[in-house]
């Protein structure tokens, strides 16, 4: 990052978190855009009977999946729609761009509400990191949900994820090492009235020097059963809840079935699947 | 470790917290199952779980009704400015706390209404009668589905020990409140209790000696993050290791804090109010005499486990 020159001669040597560019940071730690390409496309096929073809990526930030859904087949395509014009910038620069052109020309990106956007109609659409939660309101999330069924082919299913567990409802910190750096998320506040969610990410660098609050989320934390109500009272036919199986030693293994009955756990991070 | 204030009366003035009442240790009498007989030897005495009653050992392990009516009737006074005299307990089993309310004030009438005709029975025989005629005049006991309007409206209408969490869909739980708030006259209140935190929403089991040697046990053997069924049991044993086994089942929804305010206001209420208490400390203090505060909150830090009366305003 340049500085201004004034300053440039008494300046320390520039620390890790100066060089490093939060968004590849946020997108090493918390994204795995092949992983999602692979369990959507498997799981629209499951319910549907053939492949989807058009995806759209709500809250899509750099729109990595947008990238990969579009790289992962040549007659797929993908729209991303975000707030954030600046955000999706970087991820034309580092995605589409390295992409190359043919790629690129299959992905589009909006810098719109994703309450307002309800074409061209899409096969699939997802909303992932839980951005969604920013709709503290039930008829603000009503009304999202309600978009989004109406941006999607008669046939269209609607994926998301969600955090739960006896330890999403209360304060805490966890720490993923990632060698050159550690994503840190904080749980800064849960509110049992309102299930006001307030997070942060902060990245620490093994030079001492960190990222304090890259990204500050203001949330409201919906239940299951929350979403599943609110998604079928927006229209949608079936909810699916998946869950990950996990090995001997209870860790996940990146595989995800519907289950009857599961037994809560410390901290889970699941997906949803709604048909329209 | 008192679980519950021995609550005699609520003429005095001293604040009883609710913390007294564990949450975990309520049930709701219009859905119960029969309990399991004990499992004892045929010739042998009758062990201590075969000769208990489970109505009786659920009054004293698990209701305090002096602490719910002086709570809810200093409730009432603050937001409507008078006594409130005409009372309705939901899913009111033996109709401990119908009992209790007409013995506070000889103008005072209570409406019990539940499924149960046994269990109304059991609370005719067992609570009306002894409180004498001009008590168990003023007690009208209905076998009815709480979701019934025909009754002649309150001014309080009290739903204690999460009953309300047999509706376990959304369409229900507000079929509930909407009939709730149309028995109410038009500045009524309608009282709740509600459970949560951490370890509401994992199965577990707990246990606590309760009045007369017998040790209370609180059973979540079920709890599913996907739609929030649980299904909970309350058992008993005795000094002699008999067990009085699920002698309580039950089948519900637990419902969140936001989801309650959500579908009260839907049906109408204007205001909602949170009144939490932290039930996990203080587990030596039987009174927690003093402020006589229950403070009402509009955030609060999940804890392990937590109680909370919601106060729903007409």
């Amino acid at each position: 990052m340049p500085r201004s020159s004034a300053a440039s001669k008494t300046k320390p040597p520039r620390t890790l978190a100066q060089q490093a560019d939060r968004h590849a940071l946020y997108e090493r730690a918390v994204q795995d855009p092949e992983g999602d390409v692979k369990f959507f496309a498997r799981t629209y096929r499951k319910i549907r009977g053939h492949d989807p073809v058009s995806m759209r990526e709500d809250f899509c930030g750099t729109a990595a999946l947008c990238a990969a859904w579009a790289r992962s087949s040549p007659e797929r395509i993908a729209l991303g729609v975000d707030l954030s014009q600046d955000t999706m910038n970087w991820g034309i620069e580092h995605h589409l761009v390295p992409a190359g052109r043919e790629v690129a020309s299959r992905v589009t990106l909006l810098c719109e509400d994703v309450r307002e956007v309800k074409r061209p109609k899409v096969d699939l659409t997802c909303a992932l990191n839980f951005s969604y939660y920013c709709f503290k309101q039930r008829a603000d999330l009503l009304d999202y949900f309600r978009a989004v069924y109406a941006g999607l082919n008669r046939d269209g299913v609607f994926l998301l994820d969600m955090l739960g567990g006896t330890e999403a409802i209360i304060e805490g910190t966890t720490d993923n090492d990632h060698t050159d750096f550690i994503y840190r998320w904080e749980q800064a506040k849960f509110d049992a009235f309102s299930h006001d969610f307030l997070c942060y990410i902060h990245f620490l660098f093994p030079d001492g020097s960190k990222i304090y609050r890259a990204y500050t989320y203001d949330w409201r934390l919906w239940m299951a059963p929350e979403l599943r109500d609110l998604l079928l009272e927006a229209g949608f036919s079936k909810v699916h809840f998946y869950w990950e199986k996990t090995d001997t030693k209870g860790e996940g293994t990146g595989v995800f079935y519907e289950p009857d009955y599961v037994e809560n756990q410390e901290i889970w991070w699941t997906y949803l699947a709604a048909e329209r | 470790m008192p679980k519950k204030p021995a609550d005699k009366t609520t003429t005095t003035k001293t604040a009883k917290k609710p913390t007294a009442k564990k949450p975990t240790a309520k049930k709701p009498t219009a859905n119960k199952k029969p309990g399991k007989k004990p499992t004892a030897k045929k010739a042998a005495r009758p062990t201590l779980a075969q000769r208990a009653d489970k109505h009786a050992l659920y009054q004293t392990s698990v209701q305090s009704p002096g602490v719910d009516i002086e709570f809810f009737e200093a409730e009432f006074e603050k937001y409507r400015g008078r006594k409130p005299l005409r009372m309705r307990e939901d899913f009111c089993g033996t109709a401990l706390l119908s009992t209790e309310w007409c013995k506070t004030d000889p103008q005072r009438t209570a409406l019990g209404v539940d499924l149960d005709a046994a269990t109304l029975e059991w609370g005719r025989a067992h609570n009306l009668e002894p409180a004498g005629p001009d008590v168990a005049r003023r007690v009208k006991l209905a076998q009815a589905d709480v979701r019934e309007t025909r009754f002649a409206k309150v001014d309080l209408t009290l739903a204690m020990n999460f009953s309300y969490c047999v509706f376990q869909t959304r369409d229900e739980l507000q079929a509930y409140f909407n009939a709730a708030h149309a028995g109410l006259i038009r500045d009524g209140v309608l009282a709740l209790e509600v459970y949560g935190g951490t370890e509401s929403m994992s199965a577990m089991e707990e246990e606590r000696p309760v009045r007369g040697g017998a040790t209370y046990i609180w059973e979540q053997e079920k709890f599913s993050p996907i739609d929030h069924h649980t299904v909970c049991h309350i058992s008993w044993r005795f000094r002699d290791d008999s067990v009085l086994e699920r002698a309580f089942t039950y089948d519900w929804r637990l419902w969140t804090l936001p989801e309650l305010r959500e579908l009260l206001l839907a049906a109408g209420f204007k205001a909602v109010k949170f009144y939490f208490e932290r039930v996990d400390g203080d587990e030596d203090d039987e009174y927690l005499t003093g402020t006589g505060d229950f403070i009402e909150h509009t955030e609060i830090d999940n804890q392990e486990a937590w109680l909370a009366y919601v106060v729903a305003l007409k």
